[in-house]
C-alpha cells in the first residue's frame, strides 16, 4: 500500500514538477485571473502585495482534482477511485468553495491564506465531514497524500524523503484511532523534516510559518537557476527593444526600461512592476541539510538552530583566541595593544539583519546573547586581531544631520547689507531678500503688505521673526510668493524671512529661532480623500437603512 | 490702574506736551502744530458737524467725551491755500484723494471745521455715495420729467444744513420766486429758511428745495458777502453708476436724479467766492475696485473731465511723528490697556501691523 502511495506520490510530483513556468511563477503571485493570459518576457514578474511570494497556491485543475483527497464512506470501496467528488476534502479555507466550477479549461489558481493564520482552535470547530471518524489507516488508504502544495518538491526531494516519511507514516498508523490524525499532523509538521510527503489534514502546530526555518527550500537551485537564466534573456530582449546594447544593460537601465514600458500611477513604489535579478525576489532559503541518506551535514542541526550556535562557537572560539593572544603577551611582559576600535560611527547588526545573515529564526534572547559576546570580544584589549570578523557584524552608521551652513551677508550696490531665505508652506513657495538699516517696509510681489494681505493674522506672522529678534523696524523686506492661499503664503514668507534673518543674527538666537518652530518647514499639506468617503476624514451620511 | 513710577510720569508728561498737547481748538494752526491733536468742543461739534464725521470718530467721541483731530499736512496745506485765494476768481476744486484709510474724511472735516469757525457758509454733503445707492423711494420729478427725486435724502440733508448754517439762512434772500404746487409758493425776497422749511415740510419737493438753496447759493456769493465752502465727501459718486432701478427696471445714470444733477452744477467752475474741496473714497464707491485711489480711476473719464482742473491733495499713512502722536493720544485716553502695549516692542509691534495706516491702528488699538 504504501508503494502505491508513494508511486502516486512520484506521479504528482512529477505531473506539478513539470509547472515551474512562466505561469507557475506567476502562480506564486496572487494575480487575478486575467493576468495570467498575459505572459510576457518569461522573467517578468508582476508584482506581489507581500515581498514574499503567496505561499500557498493550490491548482484545481481537473488532474489535480482527481488526485485530491475526496473524503468517500469507507463503502464506496478501496483507494483506486477518485472520482471527482462533489465534496472535496479541500483543505479548511477552501470548504467555501463548493461544488467545482465547471471551468475545466482553465487552471484556477486560488491563494489559501498563508498558515501562520490560526487555525479555527486546533482543529475541533473545523468543520468536518461526517466521515473524519473513520480509521487513520482508512485514511491515508483513501488520500493519497501529494498535493500540489507550496511546498513546491521537486523531484529531487521526493525519493529520498519518501522512504523516511513512509517509514514515519507506518509507525504512527499503528498507533491509529483518532490520534493519528493529530500524530500525522505532528509527523507533519515535524519541524524541518523532509515535505515531500504532506497530508492534508494537519493541525494547527503546522501551519505556524517559520520563514527561515522553514525546511527546505520552496523553489530549488535549478528552478532558481531557470529563473536567472530566464532574467537574463529577458534582460538581453529588452535591451534590445529599448535599441541599447545589451551588454551594457545595468540594472538602472532596466528599471527606467520598465519605468517607460510600463507606466503606473501607482503611489507604493513596491506596487510597481518591476524586474529585478531572481535572487532579490526569491529569498534566500536554506539548501536542504542533510543527505541523501537523511543524516544532516552540520553537527548541531538537532539544536534547531544550527546557524545561530555555530556562529556563538565560532564567536567564543575568537575570544578565546584573543583571550590567549593576551596571555601570550602578558607572558612575555610586553604591554597589551591600545589601539581600540573605533565603535562611533557604526552599530551591530539588527536582530531582523542577523535573520537574514543566518537564514534561521531568532529570539530576543539569542540576538542580545550574541550582541553581549561581540562586545565582550570587543572591550577586551587585543580585540584587533579579530577586526575583520567584528566587521562583518557592524553597520557604518550614516552622516548625521548635514551641519547647516548660514550664509553670510551681501552687499548690493548702496553698500547696504542683506541676505536672501526662501521657504514654503503647502504649496506656496516664497523668496525673501531682508536689507539693512531699514524701516519696516515689506514688500510683496511689487505690492505693500497692507494691500496684499488685508488680513490681520497673516500681517501677524510676518512679524514673527522680527519681533522675536527684537528687530522689528529695522529692516526692509521685498518678498516673491506664488502658489497656495493668504495663509500658506503668509507661513512660506514668514519661514524665508527667518532663514533670511539667520545671517543678521548670532548662532544663539539661531538656535533660540530654531526652537520657536521658525526654521522649521511646517509638514501639513492636504490630506488625500479615501475613496468610500466624502474626505479625508468625513465619511458619508450614516443612513439607518 | 497702571502704577507708574515718578519718572515715567515725568516722561509721560513731557511726550505728552511735545506731541499731543490738546491746542485749543483755535483757527491758526502752522506747521509747528503738526502732528498734535485740537479738540473740538462739543457743542461746536453738533453744530458744525451735524453729519459728515465718520462713525467710528464719532463712535470715538462719545467713548472719550471730547473730539480730538490730528493737525496733518494736508489740512495745512488746505488751510494756506484757502488762506491765499483770491475770491474774484472762480472757485478752485481742491480733490483730497489716498489710499482706504489714511485719512480723508478727517482732513475734510478738518477744513469744515476750520472754514466754520471762520465763518463761511458750508455746503457739506457728508456721502454723495448714499444718493447713488440704497434709495427706498423714487419719484419722478415734478420739475422736470426724465429725472427722478429722492425724497428722503433730501430731507435729511436739508435738515442737516439748517442745524448747520442758521444764521446765513436768515440772511438770504431768495431771489425769484418759486412755485412749488398748487397752493405752495416762495416769494421772492423771502430768506432762505423758507426754503428750507418748505423742503422740510413737503417732503415731496424737498430735492427741488434742495435744488433751489444750490443755485441761491451759487447766485448771490459773488457778491462777497459770504464765503461758501463746498465740502463733498466721495465725489466720484456724482460721475460713476447707481446701483438704482427705475420701474422698468432700467439702471439710472447719475444725471437724471435731480440732486445729483444740481450737485454737479455747483461742482463747476464757473462761480467765484468760495472753494471746492472734494473727496475721493473707494469705500462707498459702486463698480470701483478696492486698489483704486487715484482720481483718474476712480473718477472716471467724464468725472475726471468734469473737475479738470483741480489741486489734488494726497492724503498718506501716518508719518513717524504722526504715529507717535497718535499711539500717545491713546495712551493718555487710556485706550491702550494692555501692558505690552505701554512697552516699546508694542509700539513697534502696533506699527508693524498697523502699517501707520490710520484706519488700521484705530482698529487694532480698539481690543487692546
Amino acid at each position: 500500500m504504501c508503494r502505491r502511495v508513494l508511486s502516486k506520490c512520484s506521479l504528482n510530483t512529477s505531473r506539478l514538477g513539470a509547472v515551474p513556468t512562466a505561469l507557475g511563477s506567476l502562480s506564486r503571485c496572487p494575480t487575478p485571473l486575467w493576468v495570467q493570459t498575459l505572459s510576457l518576457t518569461p522573467s517578468l514578474t508582476l508584482p506581489c502585495p507581500s515581498s514574499m511570494p503567496s505561499p500557498r497556491v493550490l491548482s484545481l485543475s481537473p488532474e489535480s482534482r482527481a488526485q485530491r483527497l475526496p473524503l468517500r464512506s469507507p463503502r464506496e470501496g478501496a483507494a483506486g477511485r477518485h472520482d471527482a467528488s462533489p465534496q472535496p476534502a479541500l483543505l479548511g479555507a477552501e470548504q467555501t468553495q463548493g461544488p467545482q466550477p465547471p471551468l475545466q479549461h482553465l487552471h484556477l489558481h486560488l491563494h489559501l491564506p498563508p498558515p501562520a493564520l490560526p487555525m479555527p482552535g486546533a482543529g475541533q470547530r473545523h468543520p468536518r465531514p461526517p466521515s473524519w471518524r473513520r480509521s487513520a489507516q482508512a485514511r491515508l488508504r483513501l488520500c493519497p497524500p501529494i498535493v500540489g502544495t507550496e511546498a513546491f518538491p521537486g523531484p529531487c526531494c521526493a525519493e529520498p524523503g519518501a522512504a523516511v516519511m513512509a517509514a514515519a507514516l507506518r509507525r504512527l498508523l499503528r498507533a491509529g484511532g483518532r490520534r493519528g490524525a493529530a500524530l500525522v499532523a505532528a509527523a507533519a509538521a515535524c519541524g524541518p523534516g523532509p515535505q515531500t510527503l504532506r497530508l492534508i489534514y494537519t493541525t494547527t502546530a503546522a501551519w505556524k510559518k517559520n520563514v527561515a526555518a522553514s525546511g527546505p527550500e520552496k523553489y530549488t537551485e535549478a528552478f532558481i537557476k531557470k529563473q536567472i537564466e530566464e532574467f537574463n534573456l529577458g534582460k538581453r530582449h529588452l535591451a534590445n527593444m529599448m535599441g541599447e546594447d545589451p551588454e551594457t544593460f545595468t540594472q538602472e537601465d532596466i528599471d527606467r526600461a520598465i519605468a517607460y514600458l510600463f507606466p503606473s500611477g501607482l503611489f507604493d513604489k513596491r506596487a510597481r512592476p518591476m524586474m529585478k535579478h531572481p535572487t532579490e525576489i526569491f529569498p534566500e532559503q536554506r539548501k536542504i541539510q542533510w543527505g541523501e541518506d537523511g543524516r544532516p551535514f552540520h553537527f548541531l542541526f538537532y539544536t534547531g538552530k544550527q546557524s545561530y550556535y555555530s556562529l556563538m562557537h565560532d564567536t567564543y572560539e575568537k575570544l578565546l583566541n584573543v583571550q590567549k593572544h593576551q596571555d601570550q603577551l602578558a607572558a612575555q611582559d610586553l604591554p597589551p595593544q591600545k589601539e581600540k576600535k573605533n565603535l562611533v560611527g557604526s552599530r551591530w547588526l539588527t536582530k531582523t539583519e542577523l535573520e537574514e545573515m543566518l537564514l534561521e529564526k531568532l529570539s530576543d534572547d539569542d540576538y542580545s546573547r550574541f550582541i553581549q559576546l561581540l562586545q565582550k570580544l570587543v572591550m577586551m584589549p587585543c580585540g584587533n586581531i579579530e577586526e575583520n570578523y567584528i566587521k562583518k557584524f557592524s553597520r557604518e552608521i550614516s552622516a548625521q544631520l548635514q551641519k547647516v551652513v548660514i550664509e553670510p551677508l551681501k552687499y548690493d550696490e548702496q553698500g547696504v547689507a542683506f541676505s536672501t531665505g526662501e521657504g514654503r508652506r503647502k504649496t506656496s513657495r516664497a523668496t525673501v531678500a531682508v536689507y539693512d538699516n531699514g524701516t519696516g517696509k515689506i514688500t510683496v510681489n511689487g505690492i505693500d503688505v497692507l494691500h496684499y494681505f488685508p488680513v490681520l493674522q497673516d500681517r501677524e506672522q510676518l512679524l514673527f521673526p522680527f519681533q522675536f529678534l527684537d528687530r522689528v523696524g529695522k529692516h526692509d523686506m521685498v518678498c516673491t510668493v506664488s502658489g497656495g492661499g493668504r495663509s500658506s503664503q503668509a507661513g512660506a514668507i514668514r519661514l524665508a524671512s527667518a532663514k533670511a534673518l539667520r545671517s543678521f543674527v548670532t548662532e544663539k538666537e539661531v538656535e533660540f529661532m530654531r526652537q520657536a518652530g521658525l526654521l522649521t518647514v511646517d509638514p501639513r499639506v492636504k490630506e488625500r480623500k479615501k475613496p468610500g468617503q466624502e474626505g479625508a476624514r468625513r465619511k458619508f451620511t450614516w443612513k439607518k437603512r | 490702574v497702571q502704577v507708574l513710577r515718578w519718572s515715567e510720569v515725568e516722561r509721560y508728561q513731557a511726550i505728552w506736551s511735545l506731541t499731543v498737547c490738546i491746542l485749543p481748538s483755535q483757527a491758526n494752526h502752522t506747521e509747528h502744530h503738526e502732528g498734535r491733536h485740537y479738540s473740538i468742543p462739543l457743542e461746536e461739534v453738533k453744530a458744525v458737524f451735524p453729519h459728515g464725521l465718520p462713525y467710528r470718530f464719532q463712535q470715538q467721541v462719545k467713548t472719550f467725551n471730547e473730539a480730538c483731530l490730528m493737525v496733518r499736512k494736508p489740512a495745512l496745506e488746505l488751510f494756506t491755500y484757502l488762506r491765499n485765494s483770491n475770491f474774484a476768481h472762480p472757485a478752485v476744486r481742491y480733490v483730497i484723494y489716498g489710499e482706504r484709510g489714511t485719512g480723508k474724511t478727517m482732513t475734510l472735516c478738518h477744513v469744515v471745521h476750520y472754514c466754520a469757525k471762520q465763518g463761511w457758509l458750508v455746503l457739506h454733503i457728508p456721502d454723495a455715495h448714499l444718493w447713488v445707492k440704497n434709495c427706498k423711494e423714487l419719484m419722478q420729478s415734478s420739475y422736470k420729467k426724465e429725472r427722478l427725486d429722492q425724497p428722503l435724502q433730501a430731507s435729511t440733508w436739508l435738515k442737516n444744513f439748517k442745524t448747520s448754517n442758521e444764521h446765513f439762512l436768515k440772511e438770504i434772500k431768495t431771489q425769484q420766486k418759486y412755485v412749488w404746487g398748487k397752493r405752495e409758493s416762495t416769494e421772492q425776497g423771502r430768506p432762505l429758511g423758507e426754503v428750507v422749511e418748505q423742503g422740510l415740510a413737503r417732503v415731496r419737493s424737498a430735492s427741488d428745495a434742495v435744488g433751489v438753496v444750490l443755485k441761491e447759493i451759487k447766485q448771490q456769493c459773488h457778491l462777497g458777502s459770504f464765503r461758501v465752502l463746498v465740502a463733498v465727501d466721495g465725489v466720484n459718486a456724482l460721475w460713476g453708476r447707481t446701483t438704482l432701478k427705475k420701474e422698468d427696471k432700467s439702471p439710472v445714470s447719475p444725471e437724471e436724479l435731480t440732486l445729483v444733477y444740481n450737485l454737479r452744477k455747483m461742482m463747476m467752475n464757473n462761480w467765484n467766492g468760495g472753494a471746492i474741496v472734494t473727496t475721493l473714497s473707494q469705500t462707498g464707491s459702486l463698480f470701483k475696485p478696492s486698489s483704486a485711489y487715484l482720481p483718474h480711476e476712480l473718477l472716471g473719464k467724464e468725472g475726471f473731465d468734469a473737475l479738470d482742473p483741480f489741486v489734488p491733495v494726497l492724503v498718506p499713512n501716518y508719518s513717524q511723528r504722526e504715529f507717535e502722536s497718535c499711539y500717545h493720544y491713546y495712551l493718555h485716553r487710556k485706550w491702550l490697556q494692555h501692558e505690552q502695549a505701554r512697552t516699546e516692542a508694542g509700539k513697534e509691534e502696533l506699527r508693524f501691523l498697523s502699517g501707520s495706516n490710520p484706519q488700521q491702528l484705530e482698529r487694532l488699538a480698539g481690543p487692546l
